[in-house]
């Protein structure tokens, strides 16, 4: 199969870049690996949450203090992506979710701080509209509403928490109703209760039982992210109507329904914009010519695949999408099969806690300035291949809540390097 | 002033404590069970669950390979829901193994131990993961699971039935004596520091090899040997039998085919403390290696994680009076030896062998006692009783199977996917004071042990902690912290390959979707500044650590 561009990828990165192609009006192949980190690690767009991983306060302003980020660290790679890349896919990306029929808001100078289903503060760039009302930054009453029988959301937990860590309010209580229909000794996910709300019966229904627990005037009132699956601006809006009171999504665990509505939309759009996609098709080994990336081999339906262009971005994400490949003792990267880092001990890869700053995390490529993947002397492995996402070397976008901001400055100016490379 | 007052004080909540318990229960001899930990968590939860035919000792160790026999056939009628009969192989892959064969055959001629030598071509039908070094194979039929958690469990519930009592975190810091009488104990609980009594008119030392350090809090010396021992999680079972080497009992020459998992053991390194127990690489590779010369797919399979136990080994040598003695266990008498009335110590011995371990030390304090009823532990099954623990064996078909186009059997909730755990398994301990911590509930429920180690089920049973216990959000998200820790403590040794991504999706999950780190440090609760919460982690004498 032969392209002008191609991507690989299953995340925030590859769509970014996908996109960012398609709009320059240049054809791109996606290839995306399956299992998708944005299904596991998404549920808003962080872009800078906090300034590193040890510290307290929340960042205010994302974009300026990844300028300060920018400034102080050159080899950071949001330094590498550039402001500009950010900026722009940011811009782009909002756009994006409009035209895909997603409503979300957000803009880089300033995050909100949104609860999580444990109950605490999390500062988030870009939201989904259904999650706004949250912001933890104004001072109304917030009533955590959970199932019966739903494991993924406890209210009782997350506002036992909030009372504690929430600091410009301090009214929180919980409530719990039975969900219409649903047997609180019976299995149903998060799926099950996003597909019910499609229905209007059983919103209204869920709004009287909700309405007869909840009391006191400005109150808000928060629930898990489950309003709908494929029509869930339409449910959202016709449910806070119904339930009188603003409305605010918590995002869960997997399945994790916001995360599937922001992947499936953006997917099918880019299929419906023409872009070809290789669903499920896990690419590695690239063949490398004279400096340049001549083609990689994807493995599709039981049989391998080259796929000739004339640039390449690799964005997979990070583990989860097979971007590095870990032995027991070395780490290699799936398309120039080299060693990116060596550990004579496997343990030496984590830190001793969970909580820790893990030194996995922050394996990747070593890039150039205009994000090729590099050898160890800074010489690009090919002129024609560009990095985007968690494969690039050096952050750690747990600590730091900054996983989609440099997905999105990566993908973006991977994918215009690419283009110009091409 | 005592709070309590009791015939017996066991000391020790592994499989002989539990055991003597039960014994003593159910001779009518009234006891309190204390454990500083959890029940099962020491030695005997951290084993690797073999029930052994008897087969490892025959040639070196005759007298515990007639136990092992025994015993394992009063296991299989005494404690049915504990125990798979998965049988086991012994295989030989070197010349070496081949000289040791006859000496094999002989040992379990004399100890009685069923063993049938078979084809190595009907070994690899049986089980086809056998790898191509394997020269020659023997059936062992009673080599099985035994669950290590569950005969505990049953155990001791089995004894609370009849009156027995059961004090978890509760650690034994001192005796009271009258003249040369032991008259009770001082106890304290792990958690809150609160300090309580109990008078009683006999003390049973059944801490394994914690035995040494509880002997000494009496001026009485017990020479128990911590020997450490690691082992590696596979994330399935590779065989349906467990595999051993037909060889003299050494390092990784076993794997145990524990219900979803197989588990590849194990080290044997003595250790300052029974508590300093680090799992070093080279003991996982070895664990590995070994493991793979037997069976094909042991370096394939996905590690889950590296845990380590510590064996109590008695040190026979400097022992020769007090006592009733078998090879592998030793009842040791302090009122003849030491002259300390009132204290028996059970010592050394093996998890399949608990039951036998606990009737001989019952024997003696009963007969001091001047109680004569016989042990009956080999007769009666331990749930002799409509007992939930009876169920947990079927737990996927008690699950139900969704029938299409039937609204018949529909699935139950589930707490843990990996594991199938409903809610409802859970809910009873959440309401047993004796349940301290999420891992307690693991160890009663499996939660939390499957290939994703908690990533998820550890926020459901966090919510529970308040919903059902009535905690408050700190001690709840304090309690999930913990769990998370305890599991990444195991996952960081074999951190490669799938597992490693399997971890990214845990983390991720805790600090990007739950903010976890950060609540954390709103709690004030920094990793480094951290307070031990559990026994296990509970700062070690700085001259233990060697």
């Amino acid at each position: 199969m032969k392209t002008d561009l191609a991507v690989v990828g299953g995340g925030l990165a590859a769509l970014t870049a996908a996109r960012a192609i398609q709009r320059s009006d240049r054809e791109v192949v996606l290839v995306w690996p399956g299992l998708s980190s944005l299904y596991f690690l998404y549920a808003t767009i962080d872009v800078l949450g906090y300034a590193d991983a040890g510290a307290a306060e929340p960042v205010d302003d994302p974009g300026a203090a990844v300028a300060g980020l920018i400034k102080d660290q050159p080899s950071h790679p949001y330094a590498r992506a550039g402001r500009p890349a950010l900026e722009g896919g940011t811009k782009m990306l909002l756009e994006w979710l409009r035209e895909a029929g997603l409503v979300w808001e957000g803009t880089l100078a300033r995050n909100v701080l949104l609860p999580t289903a444990t109950g605490t503060p999390k500062p988030s760039c870009l939201v989904p509209a259904s999650m706004a009302a949250g912001d933890l930054r104004r001072a109304d009453p917030i009533v955590l509403c959970g199932f019966h029988g739903y494991q993924d959301f406890a209210p009782e937990l997350a506002a036992a928490n909030l009372r504690r860590s929430w600091r410009t309010g301090n009214q929180v209580s919980a409530i719990r109703i039975a969900a219409p229909g649903f047997d609180a000794d019976r299995l149903f996910t998060s799926i099950d209760l996003a597909r019910s709300f499609e229905d209007r019966g059983f919103r209204a229904e869920v709004a009287n039982r909700m309405r007869r627990q909840i009391s006191g005037d400005g109150v808000r009132v928060g629930l898990p992210a489950v309003l709908g699956l494929t029509r869930a601006e339409e449910v959202y809006a016709d449910f806070e109507t119904a339930l009188g009171y603003p409305v605010f999504e918590i995002p869960t665990v997997p399945p994790s329904v916001a995360a599937l509505r922001l992947f499936d939309r953006l997917r099918k759009h880019l299929q419906e914009t023409g872009v070809e996609l290789f669903w499920n098709a896990p690419a590695h080994a690239a063949t490398v010519t004279e400096g340049r990336c001549t083609r990689i081999l994807l493995k599709s339906a039981g049989r391998e695949q080259p796929i000739e262009a004339r640039a390449y971005v690799l964005a997979l994400e990070d583990w989860v999408d097979g971007a590095l490949r870990a032995g027991v003792h070395l780490v290699r990267d799936p398309f120039f099969g080299r060693v990116i880092a060596e550990h004579a001990v496997p343990s030496q890869r984590t830190a001793e806690s969970i909580f820790g700053v893990q030194p996995y995390a922050q394996l990747g490529y070593p890039v150039t300035d205009r994000l090729q993947p590099a050898d160890e002397t800074g010489r690009p492995l090919a002129d024609n291949v560009f990095v985007a996402g968690g494969a690039i070397a050096g952050y750690d976008p747990s600590g730091t809540k900054s996983r989609g901001g440099m997905a999105i400055a990566t993908g973006y100016r991977a994918a215009m390097e690419a283009m110009a490379a091409a | 002033m005592p709070d309590l007052s009791t015939g017996v004080v066991v000391i020790g909540g592994g499989s002989t404590g539990a055991g003597v318990l039960r014994d003593l229960a159910m001779r009518g001899i009234d006891a309190v069970l204390v454990e500083k930990g959890d029940l099962a968590s020491g030695t005997t939860g951290r084993s690797h669950g073999l029930l052994h035919s008897g087969g490892r000792y025959c040639v070196n160790d005759l007298q515990a390979a007639i136990e092992c026999v025994e015993e394992g056939r009063i296991l299989r009628k005494i404690a049915r829901t504990t125990i798979e009969d998965t049988g086991g192989y012994f295989v030989s892959v070197t010349d070496e193994d081949r000289e040791w064969e006859p000496r094999f055959v002989e040992g379990c001629r004399q100890a009685g131990i069923t063993c049938e030598r078979i084809s190595v071509e009907e070994a690899r039908r049986r089980e086809p993961a056998l790898s191509r070094h394997v020269r020659t194979a023997f059936w062992l039929p009673e080599d099985g699971h035994l669950d290590p958690f569950f005969l505990v469990l049953a155990n001791t519930e089995s004894a609370r039935r009849r009156g027995a009592r059961v004090m978890t975190y509760t650690e034994v810091v001192g005796f009271s004596r009258a003249g040369d009488r032991v008259t009770g104990v001082r106890l304290r609980d792990v958690m809150s520091g609160a300090e309580t009594a109990i008078a009683c008119q006999a003390v049973i030392n059944a801490t394994g090899a914690w035995s040494g350090l509880v002997a000494r809090l009496l001026g009485v010396e017990v020479r128990v040997v911590p020997v450490k021992g690691v082992m590696v999680v596979l994330s399935h079972r590779l065989a349906h039998a467990a595999i051993n080497r037909c060889h003299k009992p050494g390092d990784g020459d076993i794997v145990v085919p524990a219900l979803s998992v197989a588990i590849l053991g194990t080290t044997s390194a003595k250790v300052p403390h029974p508590e300093v127990l680090p799992i070093e690489w080279d003991e996982v590779r070895r664990m590995i290696e070994e493991g793979a010369l037997m069976l094909d797919g042991v370096t394939t399979a996905r590690a889950m994680r590296a845990y380590a136990g510590v064996r109590p080994l008695y040190d026979l040598g400097a022992e020769a009076e007090g006592r009733e003695m078998s090879r592998n266990f030793a009842v040791i008498d302090h009122e003849v030896r030491d002259g300390v009335k009132g204290l028996t110590s059970i010592v050394g011995g093996k998890v399949t062998t608990y039951r036998l371990m606990a009737e001989r030390v019952v024997d003696l304090v009963a007969r001091r006692l001047g109680v004569g009823n016989p042990c009956t532990t080999a007769d009666v099954p331990i749930s002799d009783h409509d007992d939930s623990l009876d169920q947990l064996r079927h737990r996927p078909a008690q699950l139900g199977v969704p029938k299409p186009h039937s609204g018949e059997h529909p699935l139950e909730p589930l707490l843990c996917e990996c594991e199938m755990v409903r809610p409802r398994d859970a809910a009873p301990w959440f309401a047993d004071p004796a349940v301290r911590t999420l891992e307690d509930v693991r160890r009663r429920t499996r939660a939390g042990m499957g290939p994703c180690q908690a990533a998820i089920c550890s926020y459901r049973l966090a919510a529970r902690l308040v919903t059902d216990r009535g905690l408050d959000g700190s001690q709840a998200t304090r309690a999930m912290a913990d769990f998370l820790e305890t599991r990444w403590r195991g996952v960081r040794h074999v951190f490669w390959g799938s597992q490693l991504r399997q971890a990214q999706v845990g983390t991720g999950l805790q600090m990007e979707l739950f903010n976890l780190d950060r609540q954390l440090a709103i709690d004030g609760d920094r990793p480094e500044t951290r307070e031990p919460r559990l026994p296990s982690r509970r700062p070690v004498p700085a001259e233990a650590r060697g």
